[in-house]
């Protein structure tokens, strides 16, 4: 799966350039309804680095996270223009799959959200949906994707107990293997550590740390200091506006708009 | 001046808690005593009544041989038939209504619609019941018209039970599954519908007991009321082992039983109606109770 992906990818000519850019975002602009929640972002975003997404409540972080999958379509009144351009193509082309995008493009959630399920099913569940059945297969990928969320040694006594009875941030991280079973490319995490404690919190970000050397990682967060740790590069959102994207080092040092360090300096927000 | 301004209106206040809760306890007492009075009156009446005869025994003119074999068996086939065609189609609709329709005028004419039918009086779907079923499709005063009709009076309930149980699957389940890359139909099939399942059968199960005591609309389609005879037994001895004629059978129900029996002068037919009764309500507290133990064994087992 993944090798072919690659050699599409350096064998198309056109696309040469764009190599270490995961998502090219041209002039996007989102609707719910009426109201605009995202307005003209025009960014690149890098492969195999941590994005951090951080702004004020409403500021649309979420909403262009959710762009970045495909999951805002499943809310009524969603419209889009614009382009996301993920390895040379624009997700939202009519003839591009929404499941195959899903797929390439894993997500975890702000609150854990495993299946009331086994363990073992939760991170299977999503081999199961593609027609895997052979057992040894799952065995192994459950294993695997397990081991790559640093959770295997918590839970590989115990693979048939329920998802729901682990502690929070082993469930957020179940969820994280859960995503890295079929294989994406992209993990998108919208505040994936804002509903659990400092030390569950301090396990995850050292799981980003490591998931980054084969993962393009896009994470939305609320916590500045998350930012500054964990991330490479880091966009500032205003009022559905992307005011700043820049080198982390630099948003958090030497930020080039006023409204940037006004966030940061922590004067509002 | 302010201060016991204030005392008086706590001490009302606390007065006013104690009065509410004496009428609530003496409202509620009063409830259950009626219910109470009513059981022990028929356990009185009918308990002696019972035994395995009682329960093989046709329907007779002298009441000491008279006994409801006909008459639980037809219970029995008409609730199997009515589970049998509400459940699919019941939540089959809901899941439609619930997780595909658009919002919009239609819909809303529908629910309304589903809404206003639950609370129709059943003798109206009697009469339903008897101009298609049992005159136009033609299938006279069969176990199938009666429980076609019972299905359609059961519908709306089991519609309008499951979709507010398919409401209650937290949204971040089928945004999990979708962000794996599932499409609808696998995360309403293997999400949506297992977590939503207690709820639905709890549902289900009660509008079906509730079924099984409706008499008026089994009566408007011409159930019988002296049934000397069982429907064809659907298990058979050879290939393919099951047949469904007897679904073609005419056939009566406890509840028409207990009102034949009650209308006649004869004491020992009122001990029958009163032994028969018994009958009917264990089968309906069982089935509540087991409603009761799924809907308990969901909300221990999940927790969001």
């Amino acid at each position: 799966m993944t090798p072919d992906k690659t050699k599409a990818l350096s064998a198309d000519p056109t696309h040469a350039m764009e190599k270490d850019i995961a998502f090219k975002v041209e002039d996007l602009n989102v609707y719910y309804g009426e109201k605009q929640a995202l307005k003209k972002i025009k960014v690149d975003i890098p492969t195999h680095s941590v994005t951090a997404i951080i702004g004020p409540s409403g500021c649309g972080k979420s909403t262009f996270l959710r762009c970045l999958n495909r999951m805002n379509e499943l809310l009524p009144n969603f419209r889009i223009e614009g382009e996301i351009i993920f390895d040379g193509q624009n997700i939202y082309d009519k003839n591009v799959d929404v499941i195959d995008v899903r797929q390439r493009i894993g997500m975890v959630f702000q609150k854990p959200n495993p299946f009331p399920k086994s363990i073992y099913e939760n991170v299977a569940y999503g081999l199961r949906i593609q027609g895997i059945k052979k057992r040894d297969l799952l065995d192994n990928i459950v294993e695997m994707s397990l081991k790559k969320a640093a959770i295997w040694d918590e839970v590989k006594d115990r693979l048939a107990h329920p998802a729901l009875a682990l502690s929070g941030g082993q469930q957020q991280r179940l969820c994280i293997a859960r995503a890295l079973a079929v294989e994406p490319e992209v993990l998108l995490l919208d505040e994936p550590t804002s509903a659990i404690d400092p030390i569950a919190t301090g396990r995850i970000e050292e799981l980003l740390r490591e998931l980054v050397k084969s993962y393009t990682i896009v994470m939305v967060t609320h916590n500045m200091q998350q930012a500054a740790r964990v991330s490479g590069s880091t966009a500032y959102f205003l009022l559905g506006e992307l005011i700043e994207f820049d080198e982390t080092s630099k948003i958090f040092t030497n930020p080039g708009d006023r409204r940037t360090e006004d966030y940061i300096t922590g004067r509002f927000g | 001046m302010q201060n016991r301004q204030a005392m008086r209106t706590r001490k009302w206040n606390q007065w006013r808690d104690r009065l509410f809760s004496l009428l609530g306890l003496s409202v509620t007492t009063l409830g259950v005593v009626v219910l109470l009075a009513l059981l022990v009156d028929v356990f009185m009446d009918g308990f002696a009544r019972l035994d395995f005869d009682f329960l093989t025994h046709f329907p007779s003119r002298r009441p000491e041989r008279a006994g409801i074999y006909a008459a639980w068996v037809g219970t029995l086939w008409i609730a199997v038939l009515t589970a049998a065609m509400a459940f699919p189609i019941g939540v089959a609709a809901a899941t439609y209504l619930e997780e595909y329709a658009r919002k919009n005028w239609l819909t809303d004419l529908i629910e309304i619609n589903i809404a206003n039918l639950a609370g129709v009086p059943s003798i109206i779907y009697g009469l339903l019941g008897l101009g298609i079923f049992v005159r136009w499709m033609d299938l006279e005063r069969s176990i199938l018209a009666g429980g076609m009709t019972l299905a359609l009076l059961v519908l709306p309930i089991v519609i309008l039970s499951s979709r507010e149980s398919l409401r209650t699957v937290p949204s971040s389940i089928r945004e999990a599954s979708y962000a794996l890359g599932a499409s609808k139909w696998q995360t309403i099939r293997n999400q949506v519908l297992p977590a939503a399942m207690p709820g639905i059968l709890t549902g289900a199960i009660l509008a079906i007991s509730r079924a099984l005591g409706e008499t008026a609309p089994l009566i408007t389609i011409g159930a019988l009321t002296y049934v000397a005879f069982l429907p064809k037994n659907p298990i058979g001895s050879e290939f393919p082992f099951f047949n469904l004629d007897g679904l073609m059978d005419p056939f009566s129900v406890l509840p028409i039983q207990i009102f034949n029996w009650v209308s006649r002068p004869q004491k020992g037919f009122a001990i029958n109606a009163a032994a028969a009764i018994i009958v009917l309500l264990f089968i309906t507290f069982v089935m509540n109770g087991i409603a009761v133990y799924l809907r308990h064994r969901s909300q221990k087992k999940v927790r969001w």
